[in-house]
């Protein structure tokens, strides 16, 4: 997908999300890292940031790379939000360097 | 706040927890100021602190005391209320990592859980025993037992159950004050004499008297069965007859909700149902002993079909899952959303919920006055609820970047509130006051007399909190 | 607890070892299509068995993880990983390097062969396209390096045509769903029949095309995220175990919501990885000590993970063709 589409799709997406957390009672990942960002709603609202801003922080690739893709989070969403469709562009945007981001990133785990 | 004093304080609190335990860059900090219903702060707060034990919340409030700093207990943000927004900067405590339950006692039938407990994950646990935490909000798969406690939750199983308030044996608490003072209040046993109740004054506080860090909750025994019903009526009022039979017969359900017709119809377009959905909706769940199963779903048929349309029936929940019958309530939500998608021609929607109560035998009335009100102000509402204990969660979807609509939206919110008053019932029945329904607050308590109540609750939210820093703006 | 990924460097390696060796892993070819040389199946035809390399490799990742795991958060794995790069020029060193357990290679090769053999009993014909058996470039695509993906998969797309392939029968869910829904969008005119194995057995065994017959009375059974999630192959594997004789338990969390073995993030957080399966090992262990995977990436991790003792077995571990007059099963 080109960058700017990529970039829209995000934006998009998460538009739609009302934040209403049902997703992450389905998230393997969040509960063993640190933050919301390890959890769906967090990794939209992540990818958007990204996406408005240009740049994102270490925490919030280490969130975007940590998706397994498993998609348990969209059978909860209300919304209907492709979550692992946002966080795989974001991933791709990454790559492309049309997102900038730290060299080094931190992985925590808890629990 | 100045910059030079947001990095001293993250710099303390990270000394005194631990540098894992608090995050300052706005990546991570923008994931905890938003609640669904559009509520946002507008301005960052400072960081978000993870407490790992009862100590390090101890280390925070005493922290925030010294440096006046306003600290927000947090959940998963699900109480529609606003109550768990940081709108006065400062830092934010979430309850993610405290998340251990820490002791099952079958014997004295209570469970003693950290505030960060998923009420689902608890209920897992319980299973296992054959017992349940029968307090069940909507977002009971994410809801948290401290958010719980907190918002006084209740749920479907409401008018069998009672809410939070009726399950909290015992909390420990830390004050916002010097030494961070935690104590634990209340006791272990159902019965507890301890002078004034502040356990019961602390649930449904809203994070503005404590900072909770876990609870000795009473449980229950899991039904051994559950029987459904759900059947559509024409009229409202043939439904509320219905309803009435049922409890004359001397059938306390399990689970009694409704949905109004255009409710029905925005569900039935999203899930399309194997069952003929037309009409206003009454779904009720009886528990049984198995050996009652059949004479309990034929005594439960014949009530329900008499005045109904069509009328499903299931001998257990399983089956009632098999045969779809729980999808259209399940869908209530996701419905309103993508109802409020088509109607309004975008995908950024917003759905408002409203969260009132009536006596039961006012909800006729009450369904036909938010109708009203809602077609007077160009909103098309629709209404389901816990038919049970009268909550009531007419809701609209609104475009939250037109202005005008979402002024319309809050005058909508008053009227509604309104209504529950002028019926004698409540502004909010589980999702609190928070930063939404102050107002509704004081109207309720004035209609009653009772101005002086606001009163006292401002005196008591001092006691506890002399410098104003607990979830600052909220309830009183 | 904190530590630093070598995130940009494995993923560069990922991409280089895919795009010059065809593996993301540099192996020489012979490792992924050795298991086929026994059974002779021809190299051309309009049925292609496609593994797409996933069962042969992943005793490899495996290893892999296993130095990446020592190395989490310390300023040598990236030192490492651009060491790495003479890998891809030397393939035959990053066998001796990884060096994985020889009964996991081993393993691998079985569960391909019985899979060809469940095929062919079921009177489903089949080439193999040997060296061209090349990587999809799932974890390309998943990771977010679309150029490169895209390149791979014509690539790949290219190479089964040259085999005659009009229908591709795939044995893993990762590879299953990047071929059937993702290289449609990728690959122009992109016009091949893909089909799992697990359907094909499914279907022959219901119109009694094949009898099986299953090596465990009981298992508990581990549906993985793409099949249950996208590709919506739920009831054939269960079909499969019952028409074998095995009965099948559920979960607690099956079927559509299934819950992750923990495997996707491997690479990225093995930590991360270990936890996930650890949680998922606890819940299949309430239900039986048998459980019964459908993918090497879940049987990787979460065997990896196995504290509890359980028998982690794939399905074709489990089910084979029941020969007449072969006796009966154990």
């Amino acid at each position: 997908m080109e960058p700017g589409e990529a970039a829209s799709f995000i934006l998009r997406e998460y538009s739609k999300c009302m934040s209403c957390g049902f997703c992450e009672a389905a998230c393997p990942t969040l509960p063993f890292g640190p933050h919301r960002g390890y959890g769906p709603r967090g990794r939209v609202r992540l990818a958007s940031l990204a996406v408005e801003n240009g740049s994102i922080s270490a925490e919030g690739v280490a969130g975007i790379y940590t998706c397994l893709l498993c998609a348990a989070c969209m059978l909860r969403c209300p919304a209907g939000v492709d979550i692992v469709g946002v966080v795989r562009l974001a991933r791709e945007l990454l790559a492309r360097g049309a997102i900038r981001a730290p060299e080094r990133i931190p992985l925590r785990l808890v629990g | 706040m100045s910059k030079s004093r947001h990095s001293r304080i993250v710099e303390i609190l990270r000394e005194r927890l631990g540098r894992d335990k608090v995050f300052d860059n706005p990546d991570v900090v923008s994931l905890y100021i938003r609640e669904p219903e559009g509520i946002s702060a507008d301005e960052m707060p400072d960081a978000v602190a993870f407490p790992e034990s009862v100590d390090d919340v101890s280390i925070i409030a005493s922290t925030a005391y010294k440096y006046q700093i306003p600290i927000y207990p947090q959940g998963s943000t699900t109480s529609l209320s606003g109550s768990a927004v940081p709108f006065e900067g400062g830092v934010v405590i979430s309850s993610s990592r405290l998340r251990k339950i820490r002791e099952v006692s079958i014997v004295d039938s209570y469970v003693w859980a950290e505030a960060g407990v998923r009420i689902d994950d608890l209920n897992v646990e319980l299973a296992k025993y054959g017992y349940m935490f029968p307090v069940d909000p909507a977002s009971s798969s994410v809801a948290t037992i401290g958010g719980a406690v907190n918002s006084g939750a209740g749920g479907m199983r409401g008018a069998k159950y009672g809410t939070m308030r009726d399950w909290v044996l015992g909390l420990t608490i830390t004050l916002p004050d010097e030494e961070g003072t935690t104590m634990f209040i209340g006791c272990k046993t159902t019965k507890c004499r301890q002078g004034y109740d502040l356990v019961r004054l602390i649930v449904g506080s809203e994070g503005t008297l404590a900072l909770v860090s876990d609870a000795v909750l009473r449980i229950t025994t899991l039904p051994e069965n559950v029987v459904v019903a759900v059947a559509f009526y024409d009229k409202l009022s043939d439904l509320m007859e219905t309803v009435i039979e049922i409890k004359s017969s001397r059938i306390n359900p399990y689970i009694m909700e409704f949905m109004d017709s255009k409710a029905v119809a925005a569900a039935a377009g999203y899930i399309k149902p194997s069952i003929r959905a037309e009409g206003n909706m009454l779904l009720v769940g009886v528990d049984v002993n198995y050996e009652a199963t059949e004479r309990m779903l034929s005594t439960l048929r014949d009530i329900m079909a008499k005045r109904a349309l069509s009328t499903y029936t299931a001998q257990s929940f399983e089956e009632a899952e098999r045969k779809r019958l729980l999808d259209l309530r399940r869908s209530l939500f996701p419905s309103q959303v993508l109802n409020a998608r088509r109607n309004l021609g975008k995908d950024n929607v917003l759905v408002i919920i409203e969260d009132i109560a009536v006596p039961p035998s006012k909800l006729v009335d009450a369904v036909e006055m938010i109708k009203n009100v809602s077609d007077d102000l160009g909103f098309d509402v629709v209404v389901g609820g816990h038919v049970g204990d009268g909550n009531l969660h007419p809701s609209i979807g609104i475009d939250p970047e037109d202005p005008a609509m979402t002024k319309r939206a809050h005058e909508w919110f008053l009227e509604v509130m309104k209504i529950a008053v002028k019926l004698g019932g409540t502004v909010s029945s589980e999702h609190g006051i928070g930063t939404l329904k102050k107002e509704g607050l004081r109207m309720e308590l004035e209609a009653h007399g009772a101005a002086k109540a606001l009163e006292i609750m401002r005196s008591i939210k001092r006691i506890f909190d002399p410098k104003g820093i607990l979830n600052p703006g909220k309830v009183v | 607890m904190a530590s630093a990924s070598p995130l940009k460097a494995l993923l560069e390696f990922l991409r280089d070892s895919t795009l010059r060796v065809g593996l993301p892993v540099p192996l020489p070819m012979e490792e992924i299509y050795s298991w086929a040389l026994p059974l002779r199946l021809p190299r051309m035809g309009s049925v292609i068995l496609y593994t797409g390399a996933l069962y042969q490799l992943m005793p490899y990742i495996e290893s892999l993880t296993r130095y990446l795991s020592a190395l989490e958060g310390s300023r040598v794995s990236d030192t490492l990983l651009r060491l790495a790069r003479i890998l891809i020029a030397t393939p035959k060193l990053t066998r001796t390097l990884l060096a994985p357990e020889p009964a996991r290679v081993e393993r691998a090769r079985r569960i391909l062969t019985n899979i060809s053999r469940l095929l062919s009993s079921s009177g489903v014909a089949h080439a193999y396209p040997y060296e061209d058996d090349l990587y999809s470039g799932v974890l390309l695509y998943d990771l977010g390096l679309d150029d490169a993906f895209a390149e791979v998969a014509g690539r790949v797309y290219r190479k089964l045509k040259e085999h005659g392939a009009s229908t591709v029968i795939t044995v893993d869910p990762h590879t299953t769903n990047i071929l059937r829904n993702v290289y449609p969008s990728y690959v122009d005119g992109f016009d091949l029949e893909v089909v799992n194995y697990l359907e094909v057995l499914s279907r022959a065994a219901e119109e009694s095309r094949i009898r099986l017959r299953g090596l465990v009375s009981e298992a508990v059974i581990h549906d993985p995220c793409f099949y249950a999630r996208y590709l919506h192959i739920i009831d054939e594997p269960r079909k499969i175990l019952e028409r074998s004789g095995v009965k099948v338990l559920e979960p607690r969390r099956s079927r559509e919501a299934t819950y992750c073995c923990g495997g996707p993030v491997e690479s990225v957080a093995p930590r991360l990885a270990s936890k996930i399966a650890e949680t998922r090992l606890k819940e299949l262990a309430e239900k039986s000590k048998n459980v019964v995977v459908l993918c090497p990436i879940c049987y990787t991790n979460l065997s990896r993970a196995n504290k509890l003792g359980l028998r982690i077995l794939d399905i074709a571990e489990v089910v084979e063709a029941e020969v007449p007059g072969s006796g009966s099963p154990q």
